[in-house]
């Protein structure tokens, strides 16, 4: 690498010439990351069953992994012991850790936010008080050691309209930023992420975006999305921020996986996505294919002897029916290691071929015949016409 | 497919060899051999992607019917074989009528049927319904439908009963497969009942004589109802059975047991004459979150039986589960991870354990094999057996912690 000391070096191999879409490569202290890309979410140090040897030879670069639940177990003590994450859960490829603000609130419902962090009440026997601060977040994940951390950020929901509460949650958002840059211990070896904040208001998109460009950092975070807003406000609060970023840097885009979103915010000139639905999903049988899902349990497959999906390559497309998936998905442990593997080269294989369209020139057409496939009826809903049309895709 | 007893062995402990499989001319297994238990043609939490990377040496795949019955219909309508439909062609394949690794409830007999407890409840089998699921599956080998619902307590009318329907099961199995195309190459091994009663074994092998030009192998069957207690039978009340059964039959005939026999009892089994096994044990042990480790060779340092990683005095432990072990998982993961995987019930817990038990039963039977060789099988018993003492010190130590007044 040129420049040993940046942990994150990010060059633009292509970009559409219709759309803000952009093919980039990214280097990382573990190894390269090709973008767009979507990093499955693994917990607990842990995805779904599956041995990091067989995510490796399907091609995974990063995933996820989340600082609340490794801070609780197995704890920050047994991680510094253990050498990191990378060593604790065999995997040398990149990881991306997030701040465990948004799990707090999200999965607390005692938490709350105060300008020394977020107060909640703890999960152990004694029910004491824990205060999870910028400083405390970021000294997790320096244990952790995760190639990219998520600063701390004051998460409110997007259907909170309490401008006032959001505009302070936008100040706070960055006054927290520069407490986590300030005790990062491994700048060399970690980035930190800012996280761009404001819900559904453009001028407070533009002040966090304003405020934190100026923080010398290597990549940034949209966050405040995917919390229940309309789709039809989502993508416009993509779009801004995409427009507002700088285009020499990474933009991620959190909490968004679902393949049509996936494929229309790539349009809007987003870089990376995470998403628990692949994974989960596996374990209720559900299977991911380019036209929507479907679940193996349902009766109509017990006969099927068709792959899951007879263009994916993987080993389970490879080797199993739809009808015997059917007889032990959610019976059998493996069933849901099957699925998984499924739903990640699925996951993989869209952004592969969305890559491939940018470079190839052909984004705009793949867009087009993507979404009809999707909608064959071209009931578009208005959010995808609107979004692909601010960008000059017209729908067939 | 065929079984040729090595001509320089005894008649106990032997090695063998089974090879000329339909479409697998190259393949050549060694007995004492240990069959890949399966559930519906996967073994437990490892799937056949895994499986290749605890080894790449042939393998047989143990199926139960009781966990394929969900697939009477789809089999049909397949019209492959079975090894190909679970998703592994490379392997061959046994079918059995139970789950070795689950207790098979007791009771509910009907003539000329035996009650299969599948998940959706209770399904009879008669021979045509059986030997109609076996020419679907197309199977390397398979053992015939039977009543082996006998165990060390079961009433003298019991036995008596299990005999006369299992001859009357195999009379009738066996005049199908004569019958079959598909089934000609198929190996096929017949169960022998009889409880603990002698004479009554006895009875069952002279009944099964008539057949035995079409039977390549028999299966000591009705010492047990499967689960996980077959662990702790005492060899010593199984012996006079296996030795009757084994002295009774033809040398040239494979004998089979089934269930998780513990490996201490398995090497027994191995002196007294028995060639095919299963690894139903290592399910056992993995779903009690225990990794074996005993030491096999001589030299080798034991530092116990087996652990069990749900003990927080290894969530600070960076040790493989065993050092030294070639398994995937020892070579790449910690003890202190697979507690952390089980204490928040992620599935990978169970996977690493389970690929370490199933290498290290393949390397156990290795192990017995060579040392059948080398002569040398007593020592390997007299390892196992001081170390297996140890354990059962442990556990009572542990009884006494969990019973007596320890604060918390
Ligand atoms: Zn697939
Ligand atoms: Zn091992």
């Amino acid at each position: 690498m040129s420049d040993p000391k940046k942990p994150l070096i990010f060059e633009l191999v292509g970009k559409c010439t219709t759309t803000k879409a952009r093919v980039g490569k990214m280097i990382l202290p573990h190894g390269p990351v090709d973008t767009p890309v979507f990093m499955p979410v693994g917990t607990q140090g842990t995805l779904k069953g599956m041995l990091p040897e067989q995510l490796k030879s399907m091609g995974l670069q990063i995933m996820l992994a989340n600082t609340y639940h490794l801070g609780t177990r197995p704890g920050i003590d047994v991680l510094r012991k253990a050498g990191g994450l990378h060593k604790f859960m065999n995997w040398d490829n990149n990881l991306l850790t997030d701040s465990g603000g948004f799990q707090m609130v999200s999965l607390l419902k005692l938490a709350e936010i105060t300008e020394e962090g977020v107060k909640f009440q703890s999960l152990n026997e004694q029910k004491n008080e824990v205060m999870l601060t910028p400083e405390h977040s970021i000294e997790i994940q320096n244990t952790i050691g995760a190639d990219i951390i998520m600063q701390l950020d004051d998460v409110v929901k997007t259907t909170i309209p309490d401008k006032a509460r959001i505009e302070e949650s936008v100040h706070r958002t960055t006054r927290w930023l520069d407490r986590c840059i300030k005790v990062h211990k491994n700048p060399q070896t970690q980035n930190i992420f800012p996280i761009v904040q404001g819900t559904l208001y453009e001028d407070l998109r533009r002040k966090s975006i304003a405020d934190h460009v100026q923080r010398g950092v290597n990549g940034f975070a949209i966050g405040g999305l995917s919390g229940g807003e309309s789709k039809d406000d989502f993508w416009k609060i993509v779009h801004l921020c995409t427009d507002l970023l700088p285009n020499n840097k990474p933009i991620y885009l959190m909490g968004v996986g679902f393949a049509e979103d996936l494929v229309v915010c790539c349009a809007l000139g987003v870089d990376m996505f995470d998403c628990v639905f692949p994974t989960r999903t596996a374990r209720f049988g559900c299977a991911l294919l380019m036209t929507g899902q479907i679940n193996l349990k349902k009766n109509t497959y017990a006969n099927d002897m068709n792959p899951i999906d007879k263009d994916c390559s993987c080993n389970t497309c490879k080797k199993y029916t739809r009808a015997y998936l059917h007889g032990i998905v959610t019976d059998l442990p493996v069933a849901c290691h099957l699925l998984t593997e499924h739903n990640v080269a699925f996951q993989l294989r869209l952004m592969r071929t969305i890559r491939e369209n940018i470079l190839n020139g052909t984004f705009v057409e793949f867009v087009q015949n993507f979404m009809s496939k999707i909608y064959p009826d071209k009931n578009y809903p208005s959010w995808i016409r609107d979004s692909l049309d601010a960008v000059h895709i017209t729908l067939l | 497919m065929k079984f040729t007893v090595n001509p320089a062995s005894q008649r106990c402990p032997r090695l063998g060899r089974l090879e000329a499989f339909i479409d697998k001319p190259e393949y050549s297994l060694e007995t004492p051999l240990v069959l890949l238990h399966t559930q519906g043609g996967q073994i437990p939490h490892v799937t056949h992607e895994v499986l290749k990377l605890i080894t790449e040496d042939p393998q047989i795949l143990q199926i139960p019917l009781v966990s394929m019955h969900c697939y009477h219909e789809a089999i049909r309508l397949y019209n492959g074989r079975v090894s190909e439909f679970v998703g592994n062609k490379d392997c061959l394949t046994c079918i059995t009528v139970h789950d070795p690794s689950n207790i098979t409830k007791q009771g509910h007999h009907m003539k000329d049927k035996v009650p299969i407890f599948t998940r959706n409840g209770k399904v009879l089998y008669d021979s045509k319904m059986y030997m109609s699921m076996i020419e679907q599956f197309k199977p390397d080998m398979y053992i015939l439908l039977s009543d082996g619902d006998t165990n060390i307590s079961s009433p003298n009318k019991r036995i008596a009963k299990a005999v006369e329907s299992t001859v009357s099961l195999t009379e009738q199995c066996i005049e199908i497969h004569k019958e079959s195309e598909v089934l000609k190459e198929t190996f096929v091994i017949a169960p022998v009942a009889g409880g603990y009663c002698l004479k009554s074994r006895q009875k069952c092998i002279d009944l099964m004589q008539k057949n035995n030009s079409y039977i390549q192998g028999y299966l000591i069957d009705g010492l047990h109802n499967n689960g996980s207690e077959v662990e702790f039978i005492s060899f010593a009340e199984v012996k006079p059975v296996v030795d009757l059964v084994v002295q009774n039959l033809s040398p040239n005939k494979l004998v089979a047991v089934q269930g998780c026999w513990s490996p201490l009892n398995i090497i027994k089994l191995v002196k007294s004459g028995v060639d095919l096994y299963d690894t139903s044990y290592c399910r056992i042990l993995t779903e009690r979150s225990a990794a074996i480790i005993f030491a096999m060779e001589p030299q080798e340092h034991s530092e116990a039986y087996e652990i069990n990683l749900r003990q927080p005095k290894y969530a600070e432990d960076f040790q493989p589960l065993l050092r030294g072990c070639n398994c995937v998982a020892c070579q790449g993961y910690s003890r202190g991870y697979i507690h952390h995987l089980l204490t928040v019930q992620e599935l990978l817990g169970s996977v690493l354990i389970m690929i370490h038990n199933i290498y290290y039963m393949l390397r156990f039977f290795r192990k017995i094999r060579d040392c059948i060789k080398n002569g040398n099988l007593d020592d390997l018993e007299d390892k196992v057996a001081t170390q297996f003492k140890l354990l059962q010190l442990d556990t009572d130590k542990d009884m006494q912690v969990v019973n007596g007044s320890v604060d918390t």
